[in-house]
């Protein structure tokens, strides 16, 4: 009985609903008979009204928001406070970072901190057990990394192999080999994937019970990964390791009964990763012997290896030339990183460089492929870093393309394209090309391209170039503005501004220069004192200068 | 910038000495400019500071050539008086001297490094000439060998007496400096002037036989220069072909590679195999998007963080956030339907409505859970029926 009411009750809601979003006119007519049987004359004005004005309304579709809007909204209200350090410090006076290397030491800290907390969930993981939190956050949980699939199988393989781990994959595979079951081309092909990434030496989770601290920078995401890939990042032999003649990789691939496109392709990859460039060549004219294709990324890895197997620069031209044409006959197209891969050679090729690279960038253009940051890098790189700094107009043209959108990451060289740029505007002495970039450095996400150490050295440049090219009101309100929110002045930077004041005789402001470099800790820097000393003692100051500043020598003028 | 000048002296190895060199001319030279008011002149400044900043970048070399000659002694005081008595191996041998013995600088002004070599070794040529003439005074005059002869000179001082003879030094060397820095001063308005007319009127002066020399100088002048130019061949033709098509470099205009072809899209998507992606892509993808990634800024952006992480909630908050279920309310409250197969009166109903409402109070079971307690107790009800028919 209750459930009837109920039904009831929910049926006249819905009549309601129906009644107001006008329905087809009979259905709606029937259902106010039911309803209103006692007043009859309205429902009948009602249902004319229904059937005349038929408005017809117009649902607007449902906006659906992203979870992260409403933050992103609020984010964006949020502008720098120049008074304060980074976020990530303690907002307290006497926590604050005071110069470049304390705010390193600290930042250094929080992340050595998070990564013992990540250390101790790993290590004992039997203390970790209740999940407390509804709904269950699986990242601060102990990841399960104990291979389940136990026996000696390919199942076995094939997720040891997933788990990265892989001493043990390698022993499981020649376990397998040995009891004479064999192991498919593809789960060969991602073992040696694993190898030639790993290069054959522990993988990071292994690697972290011996590497316990070992941070170098202070970025935010120090997963587990994060020590071969920073060391990646530095140079072309990553992680310590050299590729070794009789690695397991190398073992394996001898002995695999076929072997296809792809494992080539890897083993050059790994290769040219670990630092054995000649090897790597000497795969691909293998790959070619047997006549398979290469694909993109590999061409890309022995380009960037060009540098290491010739000497002379009309060589290293002709052989990635040699490479360009190779990818044409194996009908691989190129993408951004292989044009990078190549401006990246010819940084390494002199006076044949320079006159080549404009011709890259014509090809890229034609293949309608959007240059990356990394690409005008090198380019800065290539014109500018050289012995005779010709001023020609190529960075004004690149700065133009800078400004006019922002960019996402394709290349990780892309992080080195602001601070070669101002390290190129400070060459050529140019504050103008200077402002725009500051313009188009803040311009969208352009300013993620800066960590902290990248972030310091841009705007060091950038005050120096301040220091000395512009007026000296300019150069205080850029320097109220910068410090101590976005970088720390150096020593250098200190002297740039004691010679701009003393360029401008404007002297009265060294007192509180003098505050700065006490709290940056320069105080006991001898040629920053001696510098400040002399500028003081250069000229006599007024008398009324004497009593703000030098209250003790009020009776006792110079 | 004094502390500027200080500061390379420093650098150069010569300590405190050349500071006090380097001081003592550059107050000569820049008495005027000292004392200035207004800011506007920061700009005029510039050109007479970055001039004696070059010069003095190249006395610094010198002062390092002079050190270094002072280390190494021995072999070179050798060599300078062998260097005296050989005529055709005379300049190439002390260029290659001078410039072996020379610490090489890591400056900016490399380009005027070049240019004293070029001197040099112009020097050497003209000191083949006139040799004998001027080997053995202490001339003053004459520009063109007081710098050649104060390498020997300076050398042999050195090495008979140091420390006694650094009074003696610092004036003859200031007065180099200073004939030097003309000299420099002259060069360069010429080289503003006329590029590398210099050196071209050098090398077109020699004949055949000092070819090799300057081909040889040219290839060590440009060894010194950082840029590792580790070709053998002629550079030169290569770097003045760039100065000349200057104004015609830009990235929008010029020649192609011509080596790849544009494919239109559809073939491209045609190679393209879809493949399980492998842990170098997995990889790499990560370590681009470590590039952009930079510590929050303020507490916004470090809940922008956590909620991708999972360990914030989302907002708006949804009660339900974590719990999966599949059914409706509706289908957890109602549950009437499933009566159909009991009898509609009779204890046996009043008990199963009793049933349905305690079910639909409880939020731990699901849906099917809450069925399946339904079909229990009809599959007992039958079994029971059976019996109580039976009796």
């Amino acid at each position: 009985m209750a459930a009837r009411r109920l039904g009831g009750s929910s049926w006249q809601q819905m009549s309601l609903l129906s009644r107001r979003w006008c329905l087809q006119a009979g259905s709606a007519g029937k259902r106010e008979q039911n309803r209103y049987s006692s007043s009859s004359t309205t429902l009948e004005k009602t249902v004319e009204n229904s059937e005349v004005t038929r408005e017809e309304i117009v649902l607007p579709r449902r906006k659906t928001w992203d979870k992260l809007a409403v933050l992103q909204a609020l984010a964006s209200t949020v502008n720098r406070d120049p008074t304060a350090a980074h976020y990530m410090f303690q907002d307290d006076p006497f926590l604050m970072p005071r110069n470049t290397a304390n705010s390193r030491l600290l930042s250094l800290s929080k992340e050595s901190g998070r990564s013992a907390a990540k250390y101790i969930i790993k290590e004992f993981p039997q203390y970790f057990d209740k999940t407390t939190s509804e709904p269950n956050i699986p990242c601060l949980m102990p990841e399960n990394l104990t291979p389940q699939i136990e026996g000696v199988s390919e199942a076995a393989l094939k997720e040891r192999i997933h788990l990265r781990g892989v001493k043990a994959s390698v022993d499981l595979f020649d376990q397998l080999l040995q009891a004479g079951s064999p192991v498919s081309l593809e789960t060969t092909n991602s073992l040696l994937d694993l190898l030639c990434f790993y290069g054959d030496g522990e993988s990071a989770q292994e690697k972290q019970n011996e590497q316990k601290g070992d941070l170098e920078e202070p970025e935010e995401n120090t997963s587990e990964q994060r020590s071969p890939k920073r060391q990646f990042q530095k140079s072309l032999n990553s992680s310590g390791f050299r590729w070794r003649e009789n690695s397991n990789a190398e073992r394996i691939f001898k002995i695999m009964p076929e072997r296809n496109a792809h494992s080539y392709c890897t083993m050059i990859r790994g290769m040219v990763k670990h630092g054995a460039p000649a090897k790597a060549y000497d795969m691909y004219t293998d790959l070619l012997n047997e006549r398979h294709k290469a694909d993109v990324h590999t061409f890309n890895a022995l380009i960037r290896a060009v540098p290491y197997l010739k000497e002379k620069f009309a060589e290293r031209w002709a052989l990635v030339k040699d490479f360009l044409n190779h990818m044409v006959q194996q009908e691989v197209q190129p993408n951004v990183l292989t044009f990078n891969a190549v401006l990246k050679t010819l940084r390494r090729c002199g006076g044949v460089g320079r006159g080549v690279s404009l011709s890259v960038i014509q090809e890229m253009n034609a293949l309608d492929i959007e240059p990356s940051l990394a690409t005008y890098e090198h380019l800065l790189h290539i014109f500018y870093r050289s012995v005779e700094l010709q001023p020609s107009t190529i960075i004004a043209e690149i700065l133009e393309e800078v400004e006019k959108r922002s960019f996402t990451p394709q290349d990780p060289d892309d992080a080195n394209f602001f601070p070669t740029a101002m390290q190129a505007c400070c060459d050529l002495k140019d504050i103008k090309l200077a402002y725009r970039l500051n313009k188009s450095m803040e311009k969208g996400d352009n300013w993620k391209f800066l960590d902290m150490d990248r972030l310091n050295a841009y705007w060091s440049k950038f005050f120096s170039l301040l220091c000395m090219m512009e007026q000296i009101d300019v150069v205080l309100k850029w320097y109220k503005e910068m410090t101590p929110s976005l970088f720390y002045p150096s020593t250098r930077s200190m002297f740039d501004l004691l010679q701009a004041l003393d360029a401008a005789n404007h002297l009265e402001v060294i007192p509180s220069v003098w505050e700065d470099i006490k709290q940056l800790g320069f105080s006991r820097k001898q040629d920053l004192l001696e510098e400040l000393l002399s500028l003081m003692s250069r000229e006599e100051h007024p008398e009324e200068e004497h009593d703000g500043a030098f209250p003790a020598n009020q009776q006792d003028p110079h | 910038m004094w502390s500027r000048v200080a500061a390379w002296g420093g650098g150069a190895g010569g300590g405190g000495r050349l500071a006090a060199r380097g001081c003592l001319a550059a107050r000569l030279l820049t008495g005027p400019p000292r004392g200035r008011q207004a800011a506007g002149a920061v700009r005029q400044e510039r050109r007479p500071r970055s001039k004696i900043q070059k010069l003095f970048s190249t006395s610094t070399v010198l002062s390092t050539k002079e050190d270094g000659l002072t280390a190494s002694a021995d072999s070179t005081t050798k060599t300078a008086s062998k260097s005296q008595e050989d005529s055709a191996e005379t300049p190439k041998q002390k260029l290659l001297n001078i410039i072996g013995n020379m610490k090489v600088e890591v400056s900016s002004k490399k380009k005027f490094q070049q240019l004293k070599t070029h001197e040099t070794k112009k020097q050497a040529m003209n000191q083949l000439e006139g040799l004998d003439s001027k080997s053995s005074t202490f001339p003053k005059t004459t520009e063109d060998i007081q710098r050649g002869k104060p390498l020997n000179r300076e050398l042999v001082e050195a090495a008979s007496a140091v420390a006694s003879s650094l009074p003696l030094n610092k004036e003859q060397t200031e007065s180099d400096l200073l004939a030097q820095l003309r000299r420099h001063e002259e060069t360069t308005d010429k080289q503003k002037k006329g590029g590398t007319i210099n050196i071209r009127n050098v090398i077109s002066d020699m004949t055949i036989k000092r070819e090799s020399p300057a081909q040889r100088g040219v290839r060590i002048s440009n060894l010194i220069s950082l840029e590792l130019e580790e070709d053998g061949k002629r550079i030169r033709p290569e770097r003045l072909a760039p100065q000349s098509s200057d104004s015609r470099r830009s990235l929008k205009v010029g020649r192609r590679l011509n080596i790849f072809t544009k494919t239109s899209p559809d073939t491209e998507k045609a190679l393209k195999t879809e493949s399980s992606p492998t842990i170098w892509d997995v990889e790499f993808a990560k370590e681009i998007a470590a590039v952009t990634e930079q510590p929050p800024r303020n507490g916004f952006e470090e809940m922008i963080q956590w909620t991708k992480e999972g360990i914030l909630w989302e907002f708006p908050i949804d009660n339900e956030a974590g719990m999966e279920d599949d059914a409706a309310f509706h289908e957890h409250i109602f549950l009437e339907k499933h009566l159909e197969d009991f009898p509609k009166q009779g204890p046996i109903r009043h008990f199963m409505e009793l049933v349905i409402c305690g079910l639909s109070k409880n939020p731990y079971l699901t849906v099917k859970q809450k069925i399946e307690h339904i079909e229990w107790f009809r599959k007992y009800f039958e079994e029971k029926e059976e019996l109580l028919q039976e009796i």
